[in-house]
């Protein structure tokens, strides 16, 4: 492995470890997002029949609230003793800080979406098939890192320029503004077999642009 | 890009931190303005000052921690620049703040950091630093268990584990009680022949630590001492920042 990726590596494994031990992100933001879907269960008890508008809806909603709330967790962990400067001081790439923020943030914030999938199941009769819920997961998974890869400049952004917490969702849900669509219309065709193309690759080329964006910009965001 | 064969040759001769016209403004308050100094190796240098005179901002910048508005720095003849992380592992910080994490134990903490500075044999190390700050039965304890003095020793473990060259240290003395204090001169005493600079509002133990003063005010070096006669000095720094005369600048950041 080379030192770069080991870095990114070391990065995500502290971060796993730190979440496994005290389960503050998925446990808290899981409920959090289970909490959306029953919302929309008690709200629309009425129209269920159209349980596959209704999961979409929940599903993504939850998406952006769960993100909002995994990324400020993650990112706090740094900013809390000045814990982000200390991996700063080490002799390894910045851009390897980054990702392996963003891939401990995606890792979260994709478990949490999964948990909210099964849940619209449950409580929203949101049932695709399993092809589809596999392609809704995959469609997940890339919004997760693109989400991630957003959250992590902004939030630490928000943190060192020492704007309030409530400033986050402000700056950061219009920038995910492209993901979210993408996403609805993403599961909305592979719901109805529609073609993908457009939404398809609107989400592939959003995702790398940002993720290319903030590898650029996290060195200058950090620095103070 | 240099060479490592010219980068080797410019460490050995030159000084351990060299600070060349560095000027550090945020937006149109100017941190740092204009400043040059050299620290020989193996000195220890202590930046002396009222709050927000600048000391912290400057070393922050020494530590790679802010970047210069103008100017450079250079540690071992190897200047700071984006991209290029090679004199981190000459340098070992310690600030106001810990860097570590409290849901990790105390040797969890330190094995993140050996593992991103390369550290071989992470483990031993970890163990040999935490004998070094007298935590070797504190190892499997959280820092949030902590009192002050013990997180700072923790620390000051961190800083220590790449064995730099250079140690920054800002405020140490602040908030310990008088045996925290005297555990930290121990631990110091023990550094040897490495480069220390430390920032203190503690004028009578930064005198005591070091060979040298550099007093800062709004950002600019006011005077540069040597540190052999502690009542000159004292008078000397009343007279360059004015003690008496101005009152604490509480209203700007202390930076």
């Amino acid at each position: 492995m080379s030192g770069f990726l080991r870095a990114v590596y070391r990065v995500f494994r502290k971060d796993l470890r730190i979440e496994r031990r005290t389960k503050q992100v998925t446990t808290t933001v899981a409920v959090f997002a289970l909490l959306v879907v029953l919302a929309f269960a008690f709200s629309f008890v009425q129209t269920l029949q159209r349980s596959a508008l209704l999961g979409r809806g929940a599903l993504w909603i939850a998406f952006v609230f769960a993100g909002t709330f995994g990324v400020t967790k993650t990112v706090e962990l740094e900013d809390r003793n000045g814990a982000l400067d200390g991996l700063l001081v080490a002799p390894v790439d910045r851009s390897a800080i980054y990702l392996g923020k963003v891939l401990s943030t995606t890792v979260f914030v994709f478990a949490v979406s999964l948990v909210t999938l099964g849940s619209t199941a449950v409580f929203l009769g949101y049932s695709p098939s399993v092809s589809t819920a596999v392609s809704i997961a995959a469609v997940l998974l890339v919004s997760a890192v693109g989400f991630a890869a957003i959250g992590v400049v902004v939030s630490i952004l928000t943190f060192r320029s020492g704007l309030d917490e409530l400033a986050l969702p402000v700056l950061l849900v219009p920038l995910v503004v492209p993901l979210l669509l993408a996403g609805v219309e993403l599961t909305a065709a592979l719901e109805s077999g529609a073609p993908l193309g457009g939404w398809l690759r609107l989400l592939g080329l959003y995702t790398g642009i940002v993720l290319l964006a903030g590898v650029a910009t996290f060195e200058y965001v950090v620095e103070t | 890009m240099t060479s490592k064969g010219e980068r080797a040759e410019a460490a050995s001769n030159a000084p351990a931190i060299e600070v060349d016209r560095v000027t550090k403004s945020y937006g149109h308050f100017t941190a740092v303005d204009d400043l040059s100094f050299a620290v020989e190796r193996g000195s220890t240098v202590g930046l002396f000052g009222p709050n927000g005179a600048g000391k912290t901002t400057l070393l922050r910048m020494m530590a790679g921690l802010a970047r210069p508005t103008r100017g450079t720095i250079a540690v071992d003849g190897v200047e700071l620049a984006p991209d290029d992380y090679t004199t981190y592992r000459t340098v070992g910080v310690v600030t106001h703040e810990t860097m570590l994490y409290d849901e990790l134990t105390a040797r969890e903490n330190l094995r993140v950091h050996a593992d991103l500075h390369g550290v071989a044999d992470p483990e031993a190390r970890c163990a040999t630093v935490l004998e070094t700050v007298g935590l070797s039965h504190r190892g499997s304890d959280r820092p949030a268990a902590f009192s002050h003095g013990l997180r700072k020793r923790l620390s000051l473990a961190r800083a220590l584990l790449h064995d730099p060259e250079v140690l920054l240290l800002d405020e140490p003395y602040t908030g310990l009680d008088q045996r925290s204090v005297a555990d930290l001169e121990s631990i110091l005493d023990g550094f040897g022949d490495r480069t220390v600079v430390l920032t203190t509002h503690d004028l009578e133990r930064g005198v005591d630590r070091c060979d040298r003063a550099l007093v800062v005010d709004r950002g600019r070096l006011e005077a540069d001492l040597a540190l052999d006669d502690e009542t000159a000095f004292t008078a000397e720094y009343r007279r360059t920042i004015g003690v008496g005369s101005e009152p604490e600048r509480s209203g700007e950041t202390a930076r």
